[in-house]
C-alpha cells in the first residue's frame, strides 16, 4: 500500500513554466482583493459575440489559458448567462444578433453589469452607418464600461474589468 | 528562381494527361500561352456545344470573362460538371460595364490548372439554378436573392440566406437603388426560420445556440438525432452580417484596407493581401520585392497562430488540458512576435497597397528566426507528446470523416481538404507574390478524419516555420512599398481583378471593381463559407458529444462567413 502522502511530497511532475509579467501580476492581486470583498470571492462572466470581427474573442480566450490565467485572480468564464454577474459583449450589435443579445441579458439575474469590449462594441467603430448594425453596444443594452481597442489586449481588457470591479462597489451599495 | 516554372509545367502536364489524349487547339490570340488552359479547355467545349467562339475578355491577374448568350451558358455548364471543374465563386453585380440590369459571375477553376474563369450570365429579375448541378451554388445564390432580389425560380431552396427575420420582405441592400443607412427592423418577427424537418419513431432535435457555452462566435446548430447518432445537421450562420460588402461601395481602394482586416480578424493579412492584390493589378502597381517577403513571411506567421489555435483546441474538447497548455503557451508566444514585428498582435494596419505600411529591420527578422527554433523543438515535443496518448488518438481517428468526393462539388479547400486527400492549396495552383519562386512544403492525408487534420495543421506550422526561416535567409533590401503607389492610386483606371490568397483555412476569393476611382463592388468569399458545408457532412453518423471536436477540427470563420 503506497502512502498517499508521498504523492504530496515527492518532485513535482509539471515543469516549471518561466514566464512571469510583474504588471499583470500587481493588477491581478489588486484585482483579486477587489473580487474577494465586492463579489464574494468570485466574479462570473459571460461573453457574447454580437458581431465582432472574432479576434476580441480570441484575446478573451487567452485570459482564461495559462500565460494570464485569470481564474487564480478569482474570476471565471461561465457557460450560461444564468450564472453570470457580467456580460462581456464584442462587436457591433447586428440586426441579426440583437435579439439573442436581449434575451442573454435578460437571462442574468441581477444585479449585473454590461462590458463593451473592442471599438466596434464601444460605438459601432467602422460599421458605422451601416444597415446591419444597430451600433454600439449601447444601443441596446446599458453599459457600465467599454473597453476600446481593436482588438484591446489581454492586459487592456483585464484592467477594463478591474475598473468595472472598482466602479461596481458604489453601484452595489447603493442598491 | 526555377522553381516556379518547374512547378506550372509539371501541373500542366500533369492536368493534361488525366485528361487523356487533349489535344491544344489553336484558339483565341487570348489564350496564347500555356498557363490558361483551364479556360481554353472549356472554351474548346463549348465550340464544340454551342458551335461558335465565344468572346473571351483577359482579367488582369490570370483570369479570364467570357460573356455568354442564355443558351451557351444552360448548355455548357453541365458539361463543365461532367469534367470535374470547380465552382469556386458565383457573385452578382449590377449596371456592370453600363449594362442596364444584372450580371452574373461563374467563376471556375480546374485542377492542375493556374488559371480560373468567369462565365458572364446576364440576367434581369428572374433566373435559373445551377444548384443541382453545381451544389456548391445553392448558397450563393440564396445570397444573391437576398442581396440583389434576383430570384431563381426554379432553386430547390429558395430560404433567406444572410437576411434573417429582423429584415423587411423585399428589402435587398446591394441594389445601386439603396444608400447605406438605418433601415426599420421589424420587431418580434412572426416567422420562424423554416429548418429541415425530419420526422420519425426516434428522432429528436437538438436546437444549439446562436450564443453557444463557450467563448466562440454566434451561429445556429440544428441537429436531428436517433440514439445518439446525428441523422442530419443544418447549419445556421449569417449572425453577424454586418454588411461588409455594401460597407466598402463608393469608399476609395485606401479606405477599404481596415474593411477587409475586420472581413476575419484571425484572416487579417489574409484577407488585406487578397484585396491589395486585386487594387494593385487594376492599377498596374508592381510591389517591390522585399514587400512581396514580408507578406509572405506575416501570411505564414497568421498560418502558425491560426493552425495552433485549432490544435490547442482540439484537445481541449476532448478533456485533456495538461496536453493543451503547451500548444497555448506557444501561440501566445506567436501574438508576441506578431506584435515585437508589428505592433500588433493580429498584425493589423501593417499590409498597405503597393506593399506593406510597417518596415521590418533585419534585426526583429533574425531574432524571429531565433525564437522559431526553439519553437519548433517544443512543437515537435508538444505534438510527439499528443501521439503518444492513446486516448487522444482514439477520440481522433475515424471521427468526423470527410469524404474526398464531396470536395470538388462544394468546393472544399484548406487543410481540411488536403487532410482529406486533395492536393489543392492557392500557393501551388495559383501562385501569387513570393510564392511563385519559393513554394511551401505541401502536406497530404488521406483518411479525411479529426486525426488527419491535427496532423496536416500541426505539418503545416511546421511547413511555414521552414518557409519563414528561408525566407528571412533570402529577403533582399529596399523599399516596401511601390514609389507609384500613391500616384496610381489617385489615377487608378476602371477595371476589375479577381485575387485568391491561401488564408490558414483555406481559398479567399476576392473581386474588385472600381469605377471613378471608387470601389463600385467588392466580393469577398473566404473559406469558410463553403468548408462549412463539409462539417454538415462530416458530423453525420458521429455521436453528438464528438461534435465539439468535430468542429473545431475544422475551426471555420464566422466572421468571414457572415461578412
Amino acid at each position: 500500500m503506497v502512502n498517499p502522502l508521498t504523492y504530496v511530497f515527492r518532485p513535482k511532475v509539471t515543469e516549471k513554466f518561466e514566464f512571469s509579467d510583474s504588471e499583470l501580476e500587481a493588477l491581478g492581486s489588486e484585482l483579486k482583493t477587489k473580487v474577494n470583498r465586492v463579489f464574494g470571492h468570485s466574479l462570473a462572466i459571460r461573453e457574447l459575440d454580437s458581431g465582432s470581427d472574432n479576434s476580441t474573442e480570441i484575446e478573451i480566450s487567452n485570459l482564461a489559458g495559462p500565460y494570464y490565467d485569470i481564474e487564480r485572480f478569482g474570476i471565471s468564464f461561465v457557460a450560461s448567462p444564468r450564472h453570470a454577474d457580467v456580460l462581456l459583449v464584442t462587436g457591433a450589435v447586428t440586426l441579426n444578433m440583437a435579439e439573442a443579445v436581449l434575451k442573454t441579458y435578460e437571462a442574468m439575474p441581477s444585479p449585473k453589469f454590461v462590458v463593451a469590449v473592442g471599438d466596434d462594441a464601444c460605438d459601432g467603430g467602422i460599421y458605422k452607418g451601416s444597415y446591419a448594425v444597430l451600433g454600439g453596444v449601447d444601443k441596446i443594452l446599458p453599459v457600465d464600461i467599454k473597453i476600446p481597442g481593436n482588438p484591446p489586449s489581454p492586459k487592456e481588457i483585464l484592467r477594463g474589468i478591474f475598473s468595472l470591479v472598482k466602479k461596481s462597489r458604489y453601484s452595489l451599495s447603493d442598491s | 528562381m526555377n522553381s516556379n516554372k518547374n512547378t506550372v509545367s509539371f501541373l500542366v502536364s500533369a492536368g493534361s494527361k488525366s485528361r487523356g489524349n487533349y489535344q491544344i487547339p489553336s484558339n483565341s490570340a487570348a489564350l496564347a500561352t500555356p498557363s490558361v488552359l483551364a479556360t481554353r479547355y472549356s472554351t474548346d467545349l463549348m465550340i464544340n456545344i454551342a458551335g461558335k467562339e465565344p468572346k473571351i475578355i483577359k482579367g488582369k491577374n490570370n483570369e479570364f470573362y467570357i460573356p455568354l448568350t442564355e443558351k451557351e451558358f444552360l448548355t455548357t455548364v453541365p458539361a463543365l460538371s461532367e469534367k470535374s471543374f470547380v465552382l469556386i465563386s458565383l457573385f452578382c453585380v449590377q449596371n456592370f460595364e453600363e449594362d442596364p440590369d444584372f450580371t452574373l459571375f461563374y467563376i471556375f477553376r480546374l485542377d492542375g490548372f493556374t488559371d480560373v474563369f468567369a462565365f458572364m450570365r446576364y440576367v434581369r429579375r428572374e433566373t435559373t439554378s445551377i444548384a443541382t448541378v453545381f451544389p456548391s451554388a445553392c448558397w450563393y445564390e440564396r445570397e444573391i436573392r437576398d442581396g440583389f432580389g434576383i430570384e431563381f425560380t426554379d432553386a430547390f431552396d429558395k430560404r433567406r440566406l444572410f437576411l434573417h427575420e429582423a429584415y423587411p420582405e423585399g428589402f435587398h441592400p446591394l441594389l445601386k437603388s439603396f444608400k447605406n443607412g438605418k433601415i426599420k427592423a421589424i420587431k418580434n418577427p412572426k416567422e420562424a426560420y423554416p429548418f429541415k424537418k425530419v420526422e420519425g419513431e426516434g428522432v429528436y432535435q437538438i436546437p444549439v445556440g446562436p450564443v453557444h457555452a463557450g467563448i466562440i462566435e454566434p451561429g445556429h446548430f440544428r441537429f436531428n438525432v436517433i440514439g445518439e447518432p446525428i441523422f442530419n445537421l443544418e447549419i445556421r450562420l449569417f449572425y453577424k452580417h454586418r454588411g461588409i460588402e455594401k460597407l466598402a461601395e463608393g469608399k476609395n481602394p485606401s479606405a477599404c484596407i481596415p474593411i477587409a482586416e475586420a472581413i476575419s480578424g484571425d484572416e487579417t493579412i489574409a484577407n488585406t493581401v487578397a484585396f491589395c492584390t486585386a487594387v494593385e493589378k487594376i492599377s498596374g502597381i508592381e510591389i517591390p520585392e522585399r514587400a512581396n517577403y514580408l507578406r509572405a513571411i506575416l501570411l505564414e506567421l497568421e498560418r502558425i497562430y491560426s493552425h495552433m489555435g485549432d490544435l490547442s483546441g482540439m484537445i481541449t474538447d476532448i478533456g485533456f488540458p495538461r496536453m493543451t497548455t503547451p500548444f497555448l503557451i506557444l501561440r501566445e508566444n506567436i501574438f508576441r512576435q506578431n506584435e515585437f514585428l508589428t505592433d500588433s498582435r493580429f498584425m493589423k494596419g501593417v499590409i498597405d497597397l503597393g506593399g506593406v505600411k510597417k518596415e521590418i529591420s533585419g534585426e526583429a527578422l533574425s531574432k524571429l528566426s531565433l525564437y522559431l527554433k526553439t519553437f519548433v523543438s517544443q512543437f515537435e515535443s508538444a505534438t510527439e507528446d499528443a501521439h503518444t496518448s492513446s486516448s487522444l488518438i482514439d477520440r481522433f481517428s475515424t471521427t468526423g470523416v470527410l469524404k474526398k468526393k464531396l470536395i470538388t462539388p462544394l468546393n472544399i479547400t484548406g487543410p481540411i481538404a488536403r487532410a482529406a486527400g486533395t492536393k489543392y492549396d492557392v500557393r501551388f495552383d495559383h501562385p501569387y507574390g513570393i510564392y511563385k519562386d519559393i513554394p511551401p512544403e505541401r502536406t497530404i492525408k488521406i483518411a479525411g478524419d479529426v486525426l488527419s487534420r491535427f496532423e496536416v495543421k500541426a505539418a503545416e506550422v511546421l511547413n511555414s516555420a521552414s518557409l519563414i526561416n528561408k525566407l528571412i535567409a533570402s529577403i533582399p533590401g529596399g523599399a516596401i512599398i511601390a514609389e507609384t503607389t500613391e500616384f496610381a492610386i489617385s489615377n487608378i483606371p476602371d477595371g476589375y481583378a479577381l485575387s485568391m490568397v491561401e488564408a490558414a483555412r483555406g481559398q479567399n476569393l476576392h473581386w474588385v471593381y472600381v469605377r471613378n476611382g471608387l470601389i463600385n463592388r467588392y466580393k469577398v468569399r473566404t473559406a469558410s463559407f463553403c468548408n462549412w458545408q463539409a462539417i454538415e457532412h462530416a458530423v453525420l453518423r458521429n455521436i453528438v458529444p464528438d461534435f465539439p471536436l468535430i468542429n473545431k477540427s475544422f475551426n471555420l470563420s464566422y466572421a468571414g462567413t457572415d461578412l
